[in-house]
């Protein structure tokens, strides 16, 4: 065959069965706007950021650590005339005002930044008064987010207490260029100058603080000047500590990575809904070619080979892939514009760019393999469709081809794991996905079938007319139900299930703390404060309190091995157990939420030091390469030690209890330099009163409250399920479609039974009951598998994920099955309406 | 000697029904000759349209042989039993069996397409003036009457310019006169193109058209009256003479 004839022959082919494929377009579109749509957003966020990266990085060039940046980074970058250098320096820290009466004023967590130098080299510090920010600090001033004075009641111009010395607030801010608005924050900013950080004496208390260093290069510098300045300072900078060099080139790719995580994770749920088109795809192919088998065994009798005529069809499969790939890039780029409206906190309007090429072009590639993919297996029965049908209608299908059928699951099963790896960037989570996919479409059928096979046994007699017409119609063999039942529950299973796992979150967090956690850490508490310390939270209330001290060290080798060498071994992402400081305690006895696993607790009889007992939390042991026997050497502010490693042990981390990866026997490390860490649990009222209290008089002890930590863990959960959420209707979207394009597909055998019970003298209202009985079974039963599937998610998500108590929502559920049986029978109705209104003697005569 | 053009051998073809074997064709010997105009009569059920897929390839048998040409063609693949159709086989059917969805000139146009000979258009024009349907190429068989479409598949049938042509019960579905007119042009163009048709038909006024009537009952040939002017020497006519 040429191809001219080729191409003439398909679309002449496609003639008469272009309104009837409408369904598949449509469940073709909505999935492709799905995926568009996170694509798109994806790639204009992206956009984005390289766009602003100078401004979100505020310098050309910046180092970051936990500790302070080493002076020969001078050195390194002293050929580079002209630059110019800004220290930071952020820790968290209490901000309180100073009481008149004696009593502690009220006082919030602040994230501290200390600025020595100009800031920001880019980007705009917007401040109120608008000046320079190094205008308005110095030793004295502060400038803070204005809700920290709402907090404590205090005006511009007023004093605040930050670590205990006064500060005047010079100013508030009103937005940083390098603070991105989705990142979590532990409380307001509070800025200070160098000076006045020093008057604090935060710093030398052993708080947590992290430097960051940032470079401005002489203008009209180039990208090999800027990257030949960032590797020189690499070259200097020691491997086993954590200092990461960025350059503004490299756009923020921390910031990156995470969005493209989420997106990997929205790009599948996306990528479901898509597959769930595909389902009607495949249920639309099939009523279409149900209509083409005269066709089909024609062309077989006038000469044309089945290998001629497959590709006739699936050419055709290939134009309607095409044309619903493009209603769904065109709906995806209008849900793009669309969304900074209906989440304007969490999308800039700025930024959405709806023309993403790439995206575009994703959309385009996975709708049109889908459209084909799923069209394979009905397609297949072109194959068997038998020449002979030309003579006589009932002629048995020619034989099946043992390797089609296995041939195409395979392809589908390929294609499905491509696109799942192409969302996901990954083929093991492509892999998984398409697992999981199949596995639950599976569990759905299986489920859909039984209740099917069900019904058809249940006794009818006892019903009304309507409910057995409904149920009759639901038994039908070959009924259109099973796959828009499949889709639907899918749909349903998503979202409620979705919605069921933030729900129980939320509530758990609000209701109180489990009595036996702690409600509050608090850290950089000085051993000689300790005493005072536990005072004040006994004042306020507080129950299990406890404390143990904590030495800061940094691990120097392990086994003789030095950790540069083992750094250098370890891929990037692992060397951080290695790197970190390592807070180590010491103790007799284990909390009860750790469990020895190997070895015995301090089993080496030697009391010598050089015999020193550590026991690792064996996750941890196994992240180092450390093992039972191994000797950890550490060196704790510049004095060596070294300690063997005696037993491993697993935690029960869901406790909030205070957990090390290390801890070391007593009598090691008592007089080393050390602070103490305390948990507690406090009353609700009595949390604030705490911390007034300890701001007042322990400046420099922060007391983090999981509640609060909680809940902006939550807010984040939120937002991710919410998108989530948003997705997942367009599952449910595409399962109505389905739906619709099934009661469409059958319209004709609809109309010839609207016809037949008109004639019988059923009124339009009465035949509009029975069908809404049938609907509401479908819309009743896709909802109740949704339902328990969602249910049963959510049980899991809950108890294993995230360890907390389960409970049924039956509000929920119930709300949840409701919706799906209205939307069945809205959707249903709407897509029999023609059928409905067809008088009986036109159907009747075309019989 | 002449090869003939079809020759079917202990020709037998049994269908599954309700639990049962059906003997629809029954060890059937027969040979038609290039250019010879049969018709196969008998009462329905008696295996007249099985007979037909058959020689068509579009059934297999149970067992025995149909050779087209010298070449058996039982064994073939689909793909082959589609080839031998294009090029050899033309079909009229009782209910027309046009492509809905092409105009009458496209159903006329895709056999000489599938074979890419020159200039299909103006040989599909050329065999829809012979059927008196020039000026309705551009209608859709809906938009035709039953002769019309009946006439557009005679077009279509001899459109490949095929050896054979099958044709079952071609006037079973039209009246009289209607059916006449069909009649007339399919043995008028079967005369100018010099085709072998076999005709399938339970009425014995078509069958008297036909210079040989087979007659079949319940799978086997009854009667096998033959051309009253002498077969050609050395064909050897088997079958159940009566």
């Amino acid at each position: 065959m040429s191809p001219g004839f080729f191409l003439r022959t398909l679309l002449r082919e496609s003639r008469g069965s272009r309104g009837r494929l409408t369904f598949f377009i449509a469940c073709l579109a909505v999935g492709v706007s799905a995926v568009v749509a996170v694509a798109g957003l994806s790639a204009s966020l992206d956009q984005g950021i390289r766009r602003e990266a100078r401004q979100l990085l505020a310098a050309d060039l910046a180092i970051r650590g936990s500790q302070p940046i080493p002076p020969a980074v001078n050195g390194a970058l002293a050929h580079v005339s002209g630059l110019q250098r800004t220290n930071l320096r952020e820790t968290v820290t209490v901000a309180t005002v100073s009481s008149r009466d004696g009593r502690p004023g009220p006082s919030q967590l602040v994230e501290l930044k200390v600025v020595d130098g100009v800031y920001p080299f880019y980007g705009k510090l917007v401040l109120k008064p608008a000046r320079p920010l190094h205008e308005l600090l110095n030793a004295r001033t502060t400038v803070v987010g204005s809700e920290l004075l709402a907090r404590l009641g205090r005006k511009v111009g007023d004093d605040i207490l930050i670590g205990g010395q006064p500060f005047r607030v010079a100013g508030t801010v009103v937005s940083e260029p390098d603070r991105v608005s989705i990142s979590f924050t532990l409380g307001p900013r509070a800025f200070l100058s160098g000076e006045g950080f020093a008057r604090t004496s935060l710093e030398g208390q052993g708080s947590r603080v992290s430097y960051r260093a940032l470079f401005k290069l002489p203008e009209g510098s180039t990208a090999a000047e800027l990257n030949a300045a960032a590797s020189a300072v690499k070259d200097i900078l020691p491997v086993n500590e954590n200092y990461r060099v960025e350059t503004y080139r490299q756009a923020q790719p921390a910031l990156r990575e995470n969005l493209s995580r989420i997106e990997r994770f929205l790009g599948l749920v996306a990528l479901l809904s898509l597959f769930v088109g595909g389902i009607g795809v495949a249920q639309s192919v099939r009523a279409w070619l149900t209509g083409r088998l005269d066709s089909i065994a024609i062309l077989k009798c006038l000469g044309m080979r089945p290998r001629e005529i497959f590709p006739l069809y699936l050419g055709q499969t290939l134009l309607l892939g095409l044309a619903g790939s493009l209603v769904g890039i065109v709906a995806g780029a209008a849900v793009q514009l669309f969304l900074p409206r209906l989440f304007p906190d969490l999308i800039p309007a700025e930024l959405i760019n709806p023309w993403q090429p790439v995206a575009l072009l994703r959309g385009l590639a996975l709708g049109v393999g889908v459209a084909l993919l799923f069209s394979l297996p009905p397609l297949s029965a072109v194959l068997r469709v038998p020449p002979a049908r030309v003579l006589r209608r009932d002629a048995e299908p020619l034989p099946r081809h043992r390797w089609v059928a296995s041939a195409t699951i395979l392809i589908l099963g390929l294609g499905i794991w491509g696109m799942a790896a192409l969302q996901s960037h990954s083929p093991r989570l492509g892999a998984e996905f398409t697992g999981g996919v199949a596995l639950v479409t599976a569990l759905l059928a299986g489920t859909a079938l039984l209740v099917i096979w069900l019904v058809r046994r249940l006794p009818r007699d006892f019903a009304s007319l309507w409910l057995r017409q409904g149920l009759a119609a639901l038994a039908r063999p070959g009924a259109a139900g099973t796959s828009a039942i499949v889709a639907l529950g899918l749909g349903v299973l998503v979202v409620l299930g979705m919605s069921l796992v933030q729900q129980r979150l939320a509530a758990q967090l609000s209701a109180e703390m489990p009595s036996n956690a702690p409600s509050a850490f608090l850290v950089d508490i000085q051993p000689d404060q300790w005493p005072g310390v536990e005072k004040v939270l006994h004042d306020a209330g507080a129950t299990g309190v406890e404390s143990v001290p904590v030495v800061m060290a940094r691990l120097s080798a392990i086994d003789g091995v030095k950790v540069e060498q083992l750094v250098e071994r370890r891929e990037r992402d692992r060397r951080w157990g290695l790197t970190r400081e390592q807070r180590l305690t010491y103790m007799k006895e284990l909390p009860k939420d750790n469990k020895i696993v190997e070895g015995k607790l301090w089993s080496d009889p030697d009391p010598s030091p050089a015999h020193a007992e550590v026991s690792l939390e064996k996750e941890f042991a196994e992240g180092i390469g450390a093992r039972l026997g191994s000797t950890l050497s550490f060196d704790i502010q510049g004095v060596p030690l070294d300690l063997k490693v005696t037993s491993l042990r697993t935690v029960n981390w869901q406790t909030f209890g205070i957990n090390f990866f290390l801890v070391v026997e007593p009598g090691v490390l008592e007089s080393a330099p050390q602070q103490r860490l305390a948990v507690a649990r406090l009353p609700k009222g009595g949390e604030q009163r705490a911390q007034d209290a300890l701001a007042a008089g322990y400046p420099n002890v922060t007391m983090l409250r999981i509640r609060e930590i909680l809940e902006k863990v939550l807010k984040v959960l939120q937002r991710i399920s919410l998108g989530i959420r948003f997705l997942g209707g367009f599952t449910v979207v595409a399962g109505i479609a389905i739906l619709a394009g099934a009661i469409s597909a059958g319209s004709s055998r609809r109309g010839r039974e609207v016809a037949l019970l008109k004639t019988l003298g059923m009124t339009r209202r009465g035949v509009a009951a029975t069908f809404t009985a049938e609907y509401a079974l479908i819309g009743l039963v896709a909802g109740g598998i949704g339902t328990a599937g969602a249910t049963a998610l959510a049980y899991g998500v809950i108890t294993r994920g995230f360890q907390i108590p389960w409970q049924l929502d039956p509000l929920s559920l119930a709300v949840a099955l409701g919706g799906t049986v209205v939307l069945a029978v809205v959707a249903g109705l709407a897509a029999s309406y023609r059928a409905l209104q067809r008088r009986p003697i036109e159907v009747l005569r075309t019989e | 000697m002449n090869l003939p053009r079809i020759e079917l051998r202990q020709l037998t073809r049994k269908l599954p029904s309700g639990g049962r074997e059906l003997t629809i064709l029954d060890r059937v010997d027969l040979t038609f000759q290039a250019g010879e105009f049969a018709a196969v009569l008998g009462p329905s059920g008696s295996g007249k349209s099985t007979l037909l897929a058959l020689m068509a390839g579009l059934d297999r048998p149970t067992s025995g042989e149909v050779i087209i040409d010298g070449t058996p063609i039982q064994a073939m693949s689909e793909d082959g039993l589609a080839l031998l159709r294009r090029h050899k086989i033309g079909f009229v059917f009782q209910s027309f069996q046009l492509l809905g969805n092409l105009t009458a000139r496209e159903n006329v146009l895709l056999p000489i397409e599938l074979l890419g000979q020159p200039d299909p258009v103006g040989r599909a024009n050329e065999l829809l003036a012979a059927v008196g349907l020039d000026d309705r190429g551009h209608h859709y068989p809906s938009q035709l009457s039953g002769g019309e479409q009946q006439r557009v598949a005679l077009a279509r049938a001899f459109a490949a310019r095929p050896p054979i042509l099958l044709a079952d019960e071609p006037t079973g579905n039209l009246d009289g006169a209607t059916g006449r007119k069909v009649l007339e042009l399919l043995t008028e163009l079967r005369r100018r193109e010099g085709t072998t048709l076999v005709l399938v038909t339970h009425d014995p006024a078509v069958a008297a058209l036909a210079g040989r009537r087979i007659h079949l009952l319940d799978g086997r040939v009854e009667r096998d009256e033959l051309p009253v002017p002498a077969v050609p020497a050395g064909s050897a006519v088997t079958g159940a003479l009566v």
